[in-house]
């Protein structure tokens, strides 16, 4: 079966095949796609990128992610935490917007100046 | 603000009106950016670097270009070495840029440029504060691309509300936080539709499918796979968008599937219910500053002719990033700006004109889309970054890079090369043989 | 008189008995009446315009297509009682070119004009949706109402543009021919309509007309060449007659329908509308294709309108330096044909238009566009300039003619009721025509109303324009600025449009609400990147005048489903 890596943009297509021990995986270019075809065939990670409200019209989003990765089955669960989330104040890149979330947080992605 | 931003509040009197006597010629600079992206910010940082004194000139409300609305991540691998989003990848940029101290303007829109008697520029904006005039040694050309259209892809039928690109989209989404609809067609498998098909899912709407009128995706595959067959987006290759239904807004589009030659196939047409239709059908570089100059443009990259110093065919006018050609990569428009920064530095110390010996690539159209620098200056100490397009999807081929007859400067098997992914070859010293020769060749 | 018209009658059934079986005509009034079922359009709009050859005053075709039903009128959504009980002295149905310059021409009397259009804007159907060209008055046979108001129209609108402040060029038109054997004969033709309809015009043969447009191609070899014919925008021109007519004291209701009318004793007593009853002194019939069941309602039944669409399309503006006129080949059939066929021209604005062309269709507002005919006006007039190409194309868009089965306007007081007066079959060459329309119709609904009338001294023919910054020398410019920085600060980058002068649009005497409203005022979005930057903004601006849901062309038309992280799943 074949695996698109995600990691960077050079997208490898992974070819896997094998279970457990026997698991191969060709295609890969650096060793981060077999961490990524593993992890894929047994609990797959993503990131998830978005936006928040703030409460300030000439800024009306603020662009946020998750620092680590989250199950790929719970970005949808996790956007719906984040709809409810209003900014009510300047942040930085990099500052938390919402802690503990599936073991990682959300934090700001870009500045929001006053 | 900054304290280096140019204030033009200073000058606005107590009843609020702007004082300014008439038409202001400002102080001049040895180079004019234009454009506050990723390129126009990389060449700005670099011709400063160089020695140069540089004003960027940007036309909209913030610096940092269209990743201010790339709220995704995929940015940064190369020039960080680090998974940034858009936003963190401009910041990083806006700080370098920001902590040079060089001087800019913002909501400054650039209405006329002339080249002199004296051999420099002057250039004419309009913002807030007036009509301005600036004059310069060079201009780097920093200002991006835009969207093609519904009516450049020849799209009939009605023209209800809910036909949107996929940049507009993506603005109304991330910027303004509006939802343009609940159920959209997606034309084009351009990367910012397939970024936008997950992202409109993430807000709740539902994606009916992305068709692409090719036989393969324009986008990367890394987002095929991540914004797609994560979601369960269907993908319909060969297929394309025949015709809009609805008065007021979108109803329905007609979707056909297409022969080899793109003409629809009687009896594939499938109607299907959507309030949208979002458009991801290729971007163009915007090149109206360099038409004003009347810079010669490249049919292939839609872009300016240029040498590896990313000078154009007018004396002192550079171009880079994706006003030069649309770039896969924010990272690649950086190094674009780097490189023109560095050049046009070094023409202000040194003025020339576009090398009459500088020698043209040659390449076949058959195997490439497109590559660049299209010419080479054999005098300009410049190194060369090397950009192209495979025209087809091929496996196992070599590319060689030939200067001057001598042994290939660069050849490397590639395993795959596809024409929505760009490569670049970056070749350190440049040897010329006897032969004024520049070619590319796959094999 | 009964014999004649019997035999007329009888004649003209035994004709369409023949070739058009299952059509039964009979008397309407003056008119005939077509009744009967037949299986394409086409074939309906031959026999009507058949019949039209028969001697009476006008066709009625009632005449259906099989398994076809007309959908309804597209009516505005909004329901209220704003215009309950308002008594006019004149209401104009329809806010197009022709119901705008009628407005206008009112309001130089002391008379309480209301002008209602069910649309959101004004300009909305056949106004918006033409090639913007003052024809000289060429194309129509002297003695016929379209050559004679054309002619007189034309002549009227430089002075209408420098009031309205409303850009307008006599770059002149070519008719040209690709063989000689047609310049031949066209000559006599076109040296008659000159002479009998006073138009200037001139012969220039292949090396002449290559001194004046370089980029032509081999296709022409010859033209005839008339100097008064003009360009401007034919939308701009309607909103700025709608503004001056409000200025001028007209109330313009827009998305207001007019439902049904009321009459007593030959004389409309009520117009009954979505927005209230208003009862007018008289009332104006300028309702484009549906002025004839305008004149139904009003009890006035004698003619009928057969929508003929067009398609068009723009070329960006590189294409338009490369030729100076608008220009359109025709051989001899399209010379005395009702329509001109197209061509291309220089829009005011530098772009070019492509087109139109002109087909039968039973629509009266189905502005969509089809490949075919996109195709076939791309075919037909491209190949004229050498450097025109296909990838030039920005944008395209349809409108619908109304012409009459006589192809002829109607502009005259009813017959059957006292207070109407229509302005009707107004197609090609409308927009040239409106100015002198105008100015009869005025006549005629003065009359009919009768009495004393004041002239409006406070009458001002030149319209507070707000400023085209593109419009301005540097130091205008800069002296705008000055005085409202919203000036200097460019939303549309593709045509080089401010916010102050978006703003102005939606402050105007008739506020721009909707961004193609927007869009018809000032031009955002009409370039290369046809709203994909500046949409956004332009609405952005809207809001914060007020306009609190953006739509492109008025409810039922918005732009966002709702905010983010409201519920918008789908039931799917």
């Amino acid at each position: 079966m074949e695996i698109i890596c995600i990691v960077c943009p050079n997208g490898c297509r992974l070819e896997v095949s094998g279970e457990g021990e026997n698991l191969q995986i060709t295609g890969n270019l650096c060793p981060k796609g077999v961490d990524f075809a593993k992890a894929e065939l047994t609990a797959p990670m993503r990131s998830l990128t978005t936006t928040v409200a703030t409460v300030f019209p000439a800024f009306p989003r603020l662009p946020v992610k998750t620092r680590g990765e989250i199950p790929k089955g719970k970005m949808l669960e996790l956007m719906t935490k984040i709809r409810t989330i209003v900014v009510d104040n300047p942040k930085k890149v990099g500052d938390i917007i919402l802690p503990d979330v599936f073991g990682t947080e959300i934090v700001a992605t870009a500045e929001l100046a006053i | 603000m900054t304290d280096k931003q140019i204030d033009f509040t200073q000058s606005v009197s107590a009843d609020g009106a702007v004082k300014l006597n008439s038409f202001t010629a400002e102080k001049s600079y040895d180079i004019l950016v234009l454009g506050g992206g990723p390129a126009g910010l990389a060449a700005a940082v670099s011709a400063h670097e160089s020695g140069a004194a540089v004003l960027l000139i940007e036309r909209e409300r913030k610096l940092g270009g269209i990743l201010k609305q790339c709220v995704h991540d995929g940015f940064g691998l190369l020039r960080f070495k680090e998974r940034l989003t858009g936003p963190e990848y401009a910041q990083r940029e806006i700080e370098r840029f920001i902590a040079t101290e060089i001087p800019y303007v913002l909501e400054s829109f650039v209405v006329d440029i002339s080249h002199n008697a004296d051999g420099n520029y002057t250039v004419c904006t309009q913002s807030a504060a007036g009509m301005k005039s600036y004059s310069c040694k060079a201009i780097i050309l920093a200002c991006g691309c835009r969207e093609r259209t519904s009516r450049q892809v020849f799209i009939h039928g009605q023209r209800p509300a809910g036909i949107f690109s996929a940049g507009t989209a993506q603005y109304f989404v991330n910027i303004q936080g509006t939802m343009p609809t609940k159920r959209c067609v997606i034309l084009g498998s351009g990367d910012i539709g397939l970024i936008m098909a997950r992202r409109l899912t993430l807000e709740g709407a539902s994606v009916a499918g992305v068709y692409e009128i090719k036989d393969m995706p324009a986008g990367l595959s890394r987002n095929i796979s991540q914004c797609l067959n994560d979601f369960g987006v269907p993908l319909h290759l060969s297929t394309t968008v025949t015709e809009v239904f609805g008065t007021e807004r979108v109803e329905a589009v007609a979707v056909e599937k297409v022969d080899e030659r793109m003409n629809p196939i009687p009896g594939t047409r499938e109607v299907i219910e959507c309030d949208a239709l979002i458009l991801s059908v290729g971007l163009l570089p915007e090149i109206e500053l360099a038409n004003v100059l009347k810079i010669p443009i490249d049919p292939a990259t839609k872009g300016p002719l240029v040498d590896q110093s990313l000078m154009t065919q007018a004396a002192g006018v550079f171009a880079c990033g994706n006003v030069l050609h649309v770039n896969d990569l924010a990272d690649w428009v950086s190094v674009s700006g780097e490189t023109a920064g560095h050049g046009a530095a070094a023409y202000c110390r040194t003025p020339r004109a576009f090398s009459q010996s500088a020698v043209r690539l040659e390449y076949s159209k058959g195997d490439f889309l497109y590559a660049l620098p299209q010419y080479l200056d054999p005098a300009a100490s410049e190194p060369l970054t090397l950009f192209f397009r495979s025209r087809a999807d091929v496996k196992g081929k070599t590319i060689t890079l030939s200067l001057g007859g001598e042994k290939a400067a660069f050849s490397k098997k590639y395993r795959r090369l596809i024409p929505s992914e760009m490569e670049a070859v970056p070749v350190k010293a440049l040897s010329f043989g006897d032969r004024a020769q520049y070619s590319i060749e796959m094999r | 008189m009964g014999g004649i018209a019997t035999k007329k009658l009888s004649s003209l059934q035994n004709i369409l008995t023949r070739k058009y079986p299952g059509v039964e005509c009979s008397e309407f009034g003056d008119s005939i009446r077509l009744e009967g079922t037949l299986d394409d359009w086409e074939t309906i709009v031959r026999c009507g315009k058949f019949a039209a050859k028969g001697g009476f005053r006008a066709v009625i075709n009632d005449v259906k297509l099989k398994d076809f039903t007309a959908p309804p009128m597209r009516t505005p959504a909004v329901k209220d009682s704003a215009l309950h009980g308002l008594t006019p002295d004149v209401l104009v149905i329809g806010g197009g070119v022709i119901g705008c310059s009628i407005a206008r021409e009112l309001s130089r009397w002391q008379l309480k004009v209301l002008l209602v259009d069910k649309e959101d804007d004004v300009a909305m159907h056949a106004s918006s949706r033409n090639d913007g060209m003052i024809h000289p008055g060429i194309a129509s046979h002297p003695g016929t109402l379209r050559g004679e108001y054309n002619v007189r129209g034309n002549a009227m609108y430089t002075q209408i543009c420098k009031d309205l402040s409303v850009p307008f060029e006599r770059w002149g038109n070519l008719i040209l021919y690709r063989e000689h054997r047609f310049g031949a004969a066209a000559r006599f033709l076109f040296a008659y309509r000159e002479k009998a309809l006073g138009v200037p015009g001139k012969h220039l043969n292949r090396r002449q007309l290559e001194a004046v447009e370089p980029n032509i191609t081999k296709e022409a070899v010859g033209a005839f060449e008339f100097p008064s014919s003009g360009i401007l925008s034919p939308y701009k021109l309607t909103v700025a007659l709608a503004e001056n007519a409000v200025e001028n004291g007209v109330q313009i209701s827009l998305n207001t329908v007019v439902t049904g009318m009321d009459t007593e004793h030959g004389a409309i007593t009520a117009v009954h509308t979505n927005r209230g009853t208003v009862r007018p002194r008289a009332v104006v019939n300028a309702a484009g294709c549906f002025c004839d069941s305008v004149a139904d309602m009003a009890g006035d039944r004698f003619f009928s309108i057969h929508p003929r669409k067009g398609e068009c399309c723009i070329l960006d503006k590189d294409a338009g330096p490369l030729s100076q006129r608008s220009m359109g080949l025709i051989g001899l059939a399209a010379a005395f044909s009702a329509s001109k066929g197209g061509g291309i021209m220089r829009t005011i604005d530098g772009n070019v238009l492509v087109g139109p062309d002109a087909y039968e269709q039973p629509l009266r507002e189905d502005f969509s566009t089809h490949k075919d005919h996109m195709d076939m006006v791309m075919d037909k007039h491209l190949p004229l300039i050498n450097g025109f190409n296909r990838g030039q194309v920005v944008a395209y868009f349809a409108g619908v003619r109304a012409p009459t089965y006589e192809e002829e306007f109607i502009i005259e007081g009813s017959a059957r009721v006292q207070n109407l007066v229509h302005a009707a079959g107004i197609q090609s060459p409308g927009l040239a025509s409106a100015p002198a329309i105008a100015e009869e119709i005025a006549k005629l609904t003065l009359g009919r109303l009768g009495g004393k009338i004041l002239p409006n001294e406070r009458f001002n023919p030149v319209r507070n324009a707000s400023p085209v910054m593109s419009k301005l020398s540097l130091s205008q410019k800069q002296e705008l600025i000055t005085k409202n920085p919203e000036y200097g600060v460019v939303v549309c980058r593709c045509e080089g449009i401010s916010k102050g002068e978006i703003r102005a649009a939606a402050r105007s005497p008739l506020p721009a609400t909707g961004l193609d409203a927007v869009k018809r005022r000032v031009r955002p979005g009409m370039g290369r990147c046809q709203g994909g930057f500046c949409s956004p903004l332009v609405a952005e601006i809207l809001q914060e005048e007020g306009v609190e849901t953006i739509t492109k062309k008025g409810a039922g038309s918005e732009l966002f489903v709702g905010n983010l992280g409201q519920e918008v799943r789908s039931d799917d």
